[in-house]
């Protein structure tokens, strides 16, 4: 990783580009340009599939804290802009990496592996996909729920199949590209498993 | 401002900080409306907030509005005396109507009320004569607590923290900021009331863990899941119906008299009799098993079984928001406690139904009046104190989800309901038409799939894309949601820069031309509003300034002779007695003579508190920011003038940048 240096607005001390604060004299600082491309380093955090979650939480919070912009209330314009922006960028970070797709997907982005499209899937999988939404339709205009559950458990068994294999893959040290492209498919599929299970439980505005 | 005013005492700045302007927290209800205040407790120092009392002695201002031909509008307990005999003119719950057109069911309810057509679809009230709006209506409220709250505080106040339901939407917001605004208030922050109400429990019972907070009031129901760790209160999810609450239960009460006196059509009168006895007999039954009901000589026997029975439709609907909130926050089966908000939790009925929803008893220690006024207080202390009195945050989340219209009438969602704020989220559309040059952004809110289903907030077009053919045309949409939850909404072609961005105003609510005529009218109408409101500002100034010479005589009458003390007193007497009378001017006048004539005594006390300060004794509350800008202005002179660079630079005064 390349190591930038960047001087504090205020104070003109040196500092590292991901640091919100300066170390010197405390000022919120903007966000460094393309900021946020890692978001594993907005929450101090080394890149990692593996991650405990009871540390993101304290970190999310403890940096909340720090930047949040009712803490800048009575601050400059200035400040009160950097406080915003390092904040939405904390959000957001914060929000990717609870989620463990979105945190694989997020490591593949920074191997600068583009996600697949769900289009370019292979064709056996959409054919799958689409039988699999006729046997839901079919279940649904027969009424009977147990229908519905038991094919929801059934895909509900991939995804869980398909999260422990992208899991394998991304905490080797250093996976194979063949590997990789293999968790971006894989990803892809957890997308659409995603769908199906929202569509089988019925989620609308209200329960 | 006055001289004697301007001294502060070291070790005395937050009492004068304090004299200033207070920043309070409303509660602006849809049945009743409160105000509450952070005060520092000068014994403890701590501050525990508190609500004030406003209408008759009671904390409660009922959120009832009565205009008269010609004369101010009549707010809270005396204009509810007066709904009965001008039922047209008294606009009680109107927090209903805000930001909504006058399509929305809401207007097709049962009312008293006559509507009025407005110039963008906006509700309006014809009343005494003339039309209003909800939000005009919402202002007289404020400016009613902001009186009053002036009054008791005998000090301005100029900001607040004003709460809104957690499931208000975008225009419903911007409608009630646009009230504070009419009244005269800087509202600092909409914060929810969910969220206001678990501030001030969790800080009262120095809880910890995840919670529910029901809140039903009067016109709206809001259910809010938040975890409380170490002073952080995080808002996991939200949900809710902004159109059910206690005035639900009193309409179904009435419809079912009515109905059963065959009284169709019914006048005004009529409906708001039905609806005002049918809300007496609801309260009555939270104790009682049955309670007599009589409505113009019609009478008959209701039940806690009839009522329960009428409602429970009612009841229920708050189900399904609160089982969906429970799943957007992952919190099923993990609840440390429900916290009831909102003075329909007080009908034992809601009370079982909760119990049976979340399968715990629900908590209602704090008075579910005056719990969420009371958290908006410790918001605005956070929002203005230069040392709030607690040490808290909020994160709160966009309670709906907001996106985009694209082709074929459908929704692209770009930031999800729940989102913690601040967000922000960007998504990139392409052309659709060879040489397309246009392309117009509609932005929307709401969970459904269909634009038609949605709430439009607001609609702009980008113009100037190069022609090239469909598809090759990238414009990125970005959404960005502040802290208030306010969006804006930024467009850009990527390959010319070109770019558009407005702040989200929503679709049905009023235009800048509108609020303008809107603020002039009340000028207008509230000539002796205006007058009674210049008379207590001037009795306000004029007892702190009294307070000031008296605190200075005391304890500086020593840098005076007798006959300079004497005019100094002779001004003060002049001032307490043109109180009394009810001429601002003449307050004014004989204010400014008493700082005219105390004006070399106010600059003999602040030299003695440099001169001290120069022997040391202040240092310590100059360095730690203690004492009044007027005060360290003088005092830094001094220091720099006096003390050589060499020696005595190391106190110099490090400058905050203000751009």
């Amino acid at each position: 990783m390349s190591e930038a240096r960047a001087t504090c607005w205020s104070c003109g001390a040196a500092r590292a580009p991901a640091d919100a604060l300066c170390s010197s004299c405390g000022k919120v600082q903007p966000p460094a340009a393309g900021g946020g491309k890692d978001k594993f380093a907005v929450l101090g955090l080394p890149r990692s599939f593996e991650l405990d979650a009871g540390e993101l939480d304290e970190r999310f919070r403890t940096l909340s804290r720090k930047l949040h912009p009712d803490r800048f209330a009575r601050a400059s314009a200035k400040e009160r802009r950097f406080s915003l922006e390092q904040t939405t960028l904390l959000n957001e970070s914060y929000r990717t990496l609870q989620d463990p797709a979105r945190r694989a997907e997020h490591l593949l982005e920074l191997r600068g592996i583009r996600p697949v499209s769900d289009t370019a899937m292979p064709e056996e999988f959409l054919e799958e996909a689409m039988a699999d939404r006729e046997k839901l339709l079919e279940a649904k205009m027969d009424g009977g729920k147990d229908g519905v559950e038991d094919l929801a458990a059934g895909i509900r068994k991939k995804r869980d199949a398909a999260m422990a294999e992208i899991g394998r893959v991304l905490r080797e040290p250093e996976p194979h590209p063949a590997d990789l492209s293999r968790v971006s498919e894989l990803l892809a599929r957890l997308r659409y498993y995603a769908r199906y299970l929202d569509e089988a439980m019925g989620r609308g505005p209200e329960l | 401002m006055a001289a004697l005013l301007e001294i502060a005492e070291p070790g005395q700045s937050q009492v004068k900080e304090a004299c200033v302007a207070a920043a309070v927290g409303i509660d602006l209800g849809t049945t009743n409306s409160l105000v509450a205040v952070v005060r520092p407790d000068p014994a403890t120092g701590s501050g525990k907030p508190r609500a004030l009392e406003v209408d008759e002695g009671s904390t409660l201002l009922p959120s009832v509005v009565s205009y008269r031909e010609g004369g101010a509008a009549i707010v809270g307990r005396e204009a509810r005396r007066r709904a009965a005999d001008a039922p047209s003119d008294t606009i009680a719950s109107v927090k209903r109507f805000m930001g909504r057109s006058s399509a929305d069911p809401e207007t097709k309810r049962l009312s008293p009320y006559r509507f009025a057509e407005g110039e963008s679809g906006t509700v309006r009230f014809e009343v005494a004569g003339r039309t209003v709006t909800p939000v005009e209506v919402s202002a007289e409220i404020l400016r009613t607590l902001k009186a009053r709250a002036e009054e008791r505080l005998e000090m301005p106040v100029r900001q607040a923290v004003v709460t809104v339901p957690a499931y208000f939407d975008d225009a419903q917001r911007q409608a009630t900021k646009e009230a504070g605004r009419l009244a005269g208030l800087e509202v600092l922050r909409l914060l929810n009331e969910p969220t206001a109400a678990a501030l001030a429990y969790g800080l009262d019972k120095r809880s910890e863990g995840t919670f529910a907070v029901y809140d039903l009031g009067g016109g709206t129901f809001d259910i809010s899941i938040l975890k409380l760790v170490e002073g952080l209160f995080e808002v996991k999810a939200v949900g809710g119906d902004s159109a059910l609450g206690g005035d639900d239960f009193d309409r179904a009460i009435a419809q079912l008299l009515l109905d059963e006196m065959g009284a169709t059509p019914s006048g005004p009168r009529l409906v708001r009799q039905a609806i005002d006895a049918a809300r007496a007999a609801k309260e009555a039954l939270t104790t009682r098993d049955a309670v007599e009901l009589e409505l113009t000589g019609f009478r008959r026997t209701l039940t806690r079984a009839q009522l329960e029975e009428a409602i429970r439709p009612l009841v229920e609907r708050t189900g399904p928001p609160s089982r969906r909130a429970l799943k957007d926050a992952g919190a099923e089966g993990k609840l440390d406690g429900v916290i009831l908000v909102g003075g329909s939790t007080r009908v034992p009925a809601v009370r079982a139904y909760v119990r049976e929803l979340f399968g715990l008893p629900p908590l209602a220690d704090i008075d579910p009046d005056e719990v969420v006024a009371l958290g908006a207080a410790v918001q605005a202390d956070l929002l203005t104190a230069e040392k709030p009195q607690h040490d808290v945050l909020l994160l709160d989340v966009a309670p709906l989800s907001l996106g985009l219209e694209t082709m074929g009438g459908l929704v692209e969602k770009l930031i999800l309901r729940n989102t913690t704020i601040p967000t922000s989220a960007t998504q990139e559309f392409t052309t659709f038409a060879d040489g397309q040059n246009g392309m117009d952004i509609h932005v929307v809110q709401g969970e459904r799939e269909l634009v038609s289903d949605s709430r439009s907030l607001a609609r702009f077009r980008l113009s100037g894309i190069p022609p090239l053919p469909a598809g090759l045309a990238r414009v990125a949409v970005t959404f960005q949601v502040d802290a208030d939850g306010i969006l804006s909404v930024t467009a850009r072609e990527q390959l010319t820069g070109i770019s558009q961005s407005i702040t989200v105003k929503p679709s049905h609510g009023l235009t800048d031309e509108e609020i303008e005529r809107m603020l002039l009218a009340s000028l207008e109408h509230a000539e002796d509003d205006m007058a009674k409101r210049l008379l207590i500002d001037a009795r306000i100034e004029a007892q702190r300034i009294l307070r000031a010479a008296e605190h200075q005589l005391e304890s500086n009458g020593d840098l005076l002779s007798a006959e300079e003390r004497a005019p100094i007193e002779q001004a003060m007497r002049d001032v307490r007695a043109t109180m009394e009378a009810a001429d601002h001017r003449r307050i004014k006048d004989a204010i400014e003579r008493l700082d005219h004539d105390s004006a070399e005594f106010a600059k003999r006390v602040m030299d003695r508190g440099i001169e001290r300060a120069l022997k040391g004794h202040a240092a310590a509350e100059f360095e730690s920011g203690e004492m009044s800008e007027h005060a360290k202005k003088a005092y830094r002179a001094l220091t720099e003038e006096r003390a050589p660079r060499a020696t005595g630079g190391g106190r110099r005064p490090q400058h905050t940048d203000d751009d």
